[in-house]
């Protein structure tokens, strides 16, 4: 599904040269839920806007879907994003003058699915998410555990093959993070593959696989002992 | 094909609206004083357009004065013109009381029936002998022009007016609207009440010498010669591109005598036309930079509305990027925005515009503005606004995607 080699990232003012990913390697297969961690600076979002083609990359080889994208013009790298991959931000990242509806509308928009589509697909992604009853509220008009649930509505709702999760619990209380996190296991129980960004290590646990990333590279990639939550597995 | 957006768009402006709707007001009123300026503009060029009736490229003025003891005005004035005629590249000359389109004149009401208290019709009169209509480029389309004998002497003293007269096809429809104008010919009309003047000929057009004048076409030639006061304006008219030179030549045969009179007022017409229209000319100046300054504006305007906007959603427009939107999308998105911004200015526009010049046509009797003035103003407030709007656009989509996981 995602397939990294020796991917570097370095990033240049006229003073300083930062290598923000030196010699990256991971692949990932379908299905698969990855967890990402490792210390602040370490080069875990650099990974993921490139995973997430939100970023282009120095130097290395990265195939989306057994796809090269190298070479990839910005509106090709666009279209892919649309299509192929899902994004879920630690602030939500809701639009605050839109309604629930027209929030998780955005993506399919520029999918250029005709109303009537968009309209099941709305309906069916607030439905997954339990907030089906409110699709006319403001994100304003809703906690943060509903916010990102909206949030993971609309990486949902173009049927994604890949979910990128930057720290999704991030900015929630527990309780709103597990639910979260039993929201993420069911989508990939469905097989969509994950690969999340967490400093939350229990959560880290919960996943297939966990990478911890130290100073740009990947120091560990291990399998974790399944110990998923109740929800999940049920 | 991916969708317009016009559904969020409005629902998310009609959440943020304050600035939406300062921009939609400020293009209303400005679409109201840029259309009706234009429309003003467009009226008072219609009327510097309006022809005098004169051959204006090729013609001008001269005046003399005789202040010398004796000054023998009439040998003065009859030797001027046989000079004057005899000048290569004048193709006529005349003496005349004044210029039209000039402002100051004669002017008298005539009348189809004699007596006190009858209809009467105003037109402006000018003194011009038997060369005066070739010399002012006027054609005679009835009747017959003056003859040597028709000339009479106007001195200070002179009472009455005489008898033959030539007047225009607008004051011989005026004064006979249920004639042709040819059959006006032969007719008798009655100046001060009672003295009677024949029409012996109809010419197709001289303005009067005021332009503001509602009876501005009502023109009538009077054969006679000014002697009383020693004063004579001599209107010559040259060969086709020769004026300048024949201007200058006759200048230089009047001055000849300058021992016993003075020469002056060396006009052209264009520069006759040029005074007359002057205060025309300013207004439409003023009402030009008045316009420029109101687009600069309101263009000013959108652009800083949609620079904020771009400012304003830095995250929001890199999520949009993130979830798919192209560089073109965000660009539409914004060109999509002012339009149902322009939109909303150009229908409260469209009606200030009618307001505005309702009040005019009441208050200045100017014209209604024609229909097709608001669809064409319309449309170029939307170009103005997509041409503003562009700019902040184009900033907008270069925004990048990675703005999406960045803490701005």
């Amino acid at each position: 599904m995602l397939k990294m080699e020796n991917i570097s990232k370095v990033f240049r003012t006229d003073v300083v040269e930062t290598h923000a990913l030196r010699q990256f390697s991971l692949n990932v297969d379908e299905g698969d839920f990855v967890t990402v961690t490792g210390p602040s600076g370490s080069g875990k979002t650099t990974f993921l806007n490139i995973a997430g083609l939100l970023e282009t990359y120095s130097s290395g080889t990265y195939e989306l879907d057994g796809k090269d994208v190298s070479n990839l013009s910005d509106s090709a790298r666009s279209r892919l994003r649309n299509e192929k991959i899902g994004f879920i931000f630690q602030s939500f990242n809701l639009i605050p003058d839109l309604n629930l509806f027209d929030n998780v509308d955005v993506p399919l928009r520029y999918r250029g699915f005709n109303s009537a589509e968009r309209k099941k697909r709305i309906e069916e992604a607030l439905e997954t998410v339990g907030l089906s009853n409110r699709m006319k509220h403001l994100p304003a008009q809703l906690s943060g555990g509903q916010q990102q649930r909206v949030a993971i509505a609309r990486a949902l709702a173009g049927s994604p093959r890949f979910l990128l999760a930057d720290e999704p619990t991030g900015n929630l209380d527990s309780k709103m993070a597990h639910s979260v996190m039993d929201l993420l296991h069911n989508i990939n129980a469905q097989g969509t593959t994950i690969v999340m960004v967490t400093h939350d290590p229990g959560f880290a646990k919960q996943a297939k696989r966990n990478i911890f990333v130290r100073d740009g590279q990947v120091s560990e990639n291990t399998l974790v002992e399944q110990d998923l939550p109740s929800a999940a597995s049920a | 094909m991916t969708q317009l957006n016009l559904g969020p768009i409005f629902r998310s402006l009609l959440r943020n609206k304050t600035g939406a709707i300062l921009i939609a007001l400020q293009i209303a009123f400005t679409m109201a004083i840029v259309l009706n300026a234009l429309f003003i503009i467009g009226e008072r060029n219609d009327l510097m357009a309006r022809s005098s009736g004169v051959d204006e490229a090729n013609s001008f003025q001269i005046s003399s004065t005789g202040f010398a003891t004796g000054f023998n005005h009439l040998n003065t004035l009859e030797e001027d013109l046989r000079e004057i005629r005899a000048l290569p590249g004048v193709r006529n000359a005349t003496t005349i009381n004044s210029v039209p389109i000039s402002g100051g004149g004669w002017s008298m009401s005539f009348q189809v029936e004699s007596g006190e208290n009858k209809p009467s019709t105003p037109s402006s009169i000018y003194m011009v002998d038997e060369q005066g209509i070739d010399t002012l480029g006027v054609e005679l389309v009835a009747g017959s022009n003056f003859t040597k004998t028709d000339i009479r002497l106007r001195d200070g003293t002179q009472e009455g007016w005489p008898q033959n007269v030539i007047v225009t096809v607008a004051l011989a429809n005026d004064m006979f609207p249920e004639l042709d104008y040819a059959e006006t010919v032969g007719k008798t009309i009655f100046i001060n009440n009672t003295e009677p003047m024949q029409i012996i000929g109809v010419i197709d057009q001289l303005q009067a010498p005021w332009i503001g004048w509602n009876k501005l076409e009502n023109a009538m030639l009077s054969p006679e010669y000014i002697v009383g006061d020693n004063w004579n304006r001599y209107f010559i008219r040259a060969e086709e591109g020769m004026r300048d030179q024949t201007m200058r030549d006759v200048e230089e045969l009047l001055a000849k005598r300058a021992d016993e009179r003075l020469v002056e007022n060396l006009r052209s017409f264009e520069e006759i036309r040029e005074d007359s229209y002057s205060r025309h000319s300013a207004m439409i100046q003023i009402l030009y930079v008045v316009m420029i300054i109101m687009i600069a504006i309101t263009g000013k305007g959108i652009v800083g509305l949609a620079s904020f906007n771009v400012n304003r959603r830095l995250r929001q427009i890199g999520t949009r990027r993130a979830l798919g939107a192209s560089k073109a999308n965000i660009v539409q998105y914004f060109m999509t925005e002012n339009v149902v911004i322009t939109t909303l200015g150009v229908i409260v526009g469209i009606a200030l515009t009618i307001g505005l010049n309702m009040t005019l046509v009441s208050a200045f009797e100017l014209g209604r503005m024609p229909w097709y003035f608001l669809p064409l103003g319309g449309l170029c407030f939307y170009l103005l606004g997509q041409v503003a709007v562009f700019g902040p656009a184009l900033k907008a989509s270069s925004i990048p995607p990675a703005m999406a996981t960045r803490n701005v």
